[in-house]
């Protein structure tokens, strides 16, 4: 079977205010593929994701999703497609209580096997709900803190949340924005070998600032510079660009790094 | 690890809890203004919904309160004098109303949210005091009456009594279900972050939406109860300056707490029906509770009782992280 794009866009550029924070990318990805995208504060990778995602449409250009114009779909939809993403900045519901942060994914992802009206009426608890719940707190080691404020969790803690939250929408394709941002050395570790562990199951696009982190995840590296994607390929290909050294470490640094 | 469900009996304890209650401070207060008391608790319910659960604030809730009030008296003028069909007609209108005004309503946050609904109530406050003052009876009200049908009396306070805290305790029932099911995860997930929620895979806007239809719904029904009650509709009960009243009393009762509702609006009640007979100016008083509350008991009455009571097994897990 021919593998085909699950995600490519087509000259995307957007417009804050004369702002051109991304600018005619085409970017695409195969089905299954890993994918890094890194680049210095303000290279508009963010702001990539958010059209990628919906959260606004773009200025000009187009984004397909398994071959279909997506350009103009909202959000919820892209989601109930597979398309899933977490945030730069770690962001679960810190009111609710860590195993009720699951248990819209959860309910979300399981909706044709509940009958109707049971979104309003079946207790959000529901045994079942919370077994699936309890796994996927399991998955990412915090099955402990179920029954505690999110607001109490550490920061890698709500980071591991928000990732179980987006596993439990079993998606397609995963998005991650900085997974590894204000994480420590360990949590690093922890999160992307758990990363590692469930990445054959879904395609994934990882924003990362510092390279060596992401650098064994992806088969494939994206660099945007200014609003523009400026070079892609296989990791080590990438590195060697001499335009990417340039921006990315600085023309004298450029020269002495080695990753 | 466990974690805990809740269940059907403990919403029916609650229940009973209510009843009872509400049947001990009867005497106390009289059938008059326990009833009075009642029916303001289920408007409060009703802001609670759109105001403690979902975030958003309303400062012109009076409409829809009025919009019951104002459908059943046409209702049972022009249609039926059936005093169920006038409650349900009073309720539909709330849910019309609702449901016309909420794709305008719900695209707002914060002040807009607020402000928007206040013009529309002015906008609703004009259309019955003014515009249409040949229907409604403008400045002067009219008066609602109902068929009797053997023991179903509405001049029979007791009857009376029954019947709206029989709705009390439907609507506490309904909401209850309602808050504790996954649509209750989301509407409290709207508050703290929307474009969140988006990516979960909802569409926000419909949920908004609703929770705004299920809000107008429950102060429409708290209009036509206030006429099952009062017998006489007039301008005040649309009258957009009152809209502070609902909003004082799920403060005080602690906002996104169904019993803080109901705690709010009987002390909200007592407050405005007792106080006012001893001290002129009343209202100051109030805005020295307001004062407490916002400062002391951030989160109402209920929210601090419920801290004392739980405290010790809620805050555990915390301090053992």
């Amino acid at each position: 079977m021919e593998k085909r794009n699950i995600i490519e866009t087509k000259g995307v550029t957007i417009q804050f205010n004369g702002l051109v924070a991304v600018n005619g990318v085409d970017f695409s990805m195969m089905e299954g593929e890993a994918v890094g995208i890194i680049g210095s504060n303000g290279a508009g990778k963010t702001t990539f994701f958010n059209l990628l995602t919906g959260m606004f449409p773009p200025t000009s250009g187009a984004v397909f999703y398994d071959g279909n114009d997506i350009t103009q779909v909202p959000p919820h939809k892209r989601v109930m497609m597979g398309m899933v993403r977490t945030f730069q900045l770690v962001s679960v519901f810190d009111s609710l209580t860590v195993v009720d942060n699951l248990i819209l994914s959860v309910t979300r992802s399981r909706e044709q096997q509940r009958p109707k009206g049971s979104f309003f009426f079946a207790d959000a608890r529901h045994p079942s709900v919370l077994k699936t719940c309890e796994e996927a707190l399991a998955t990412m080691g915090i099955e402990d803190k179920a029954n505690f404020m999110t607001s109490v969790l550490s920061y890698g803690d709500k980071r591991k949340l928000e990732i179980a939250v987006a596993l439990s929408l079993k998606p397609r394709i995963l998005l991650l924005d900085e997974p590894f941002a204000g994480l420590g050395d360990f949590e690093i570790e922890e999160v992307s070998s758990i990363i590692r562990r469930v990445k054959e199951n879904f395609s994934f696009i990882i924003i990362e600032h510092k390279i060596s982190r992401i650098v064994d995840l992806v088969q494939r590296l994206s660099v945007m510079h200014e609003g523009r994607l400026i070079a892609e390929g296989v990791p080590a290909e990438v590195l060697r660009n001499p335009l990417v050294r340039e921006v990315y470490w600085g023309k004298e640094e450029g020269l002495a790094c080695s990753v | 690890m466990s974690i805990q469900s809740s269940n059907g009996l403990k919403s029916f304890r609650d229940i009973l809890f209510i009843a009872a209650g509400f049947l001990v401070i009867m005497p106390v207060l009289g059938i008059n203004r326990t009833t009075d008391f009642i029916i303001f608790s289920i408007f409060v319910m009703g802001f609670n919904i759109l105001y403690g659960f979902m975030g958003r604030l309303s400062f012109g809730h009076m409409l829809y309160l009025g919009c019951g009030a104002y459908g059943m008296t046409l209702f049972t003028e022009h249609v039926s004098r059936n005093p169920f069909l006038a409650v349900i007609a009073g309720i539909c209108a709330g849910v019309l109303v609702g449901a016309i005004l909420g794709p305008i309503v719900v695209r707002t946050t914060g002040a807009c949210f607020a402000l928007i609904n206040l013009a529309f109530n002015q906008i609703g406050y004009f259309l019955a005091v003014v515009a249409f003052s040949k229907y409604t009876g403008g400045e002067d009200g009219m008066s609602v009456s109902f068929s009797k049908f053997g023991f179903i009396d509405f001049s029979n306070k007791p009857f009376k009594f029954g019947f709206v805290l029989f709705c009390l305790l439907l609507t506490y029932y309904l909401l209850r279900k309602l808050t504790s099911s996954p649509y209750g995860v989301l509407i409290k997930s709207i508050k703290e972050n929307e474009t969140r929620v988006k990516f979960l895979g909802y569409n926000t806007f419909v949920y908004k939406w609703i929770t705004f239809i299920i809000s107008t719904a429950l102060s429409a029904f708290a209009g036509a109860l206030s006429m099952l009650n009062y017998g006489y509709v007039t301008p005040s009960f649309i009258d957009p300056s009152r809209a502070v009243e609902v909003i004082f009393a799920a403060l005080i009762g602690g906002a996104g707490s169904l019993y803080g509702s109901i705690i709010g609006g009987v002390i909200y009640m007592a407050i405005s029906n007792y106080l006012a007979s001893y001290i002129p100016r009343w209202e100051m008083f109030l805005g020295f509770t307001l004062l407490i509350v916002v400062f002391r008991f951030r989160t109402g009455v209920w929210g601090y009782v419920s801290e004392k009571f739980n405290g010790r097994t809620k805050a555990m897990p915390v301090r053992t992280l």
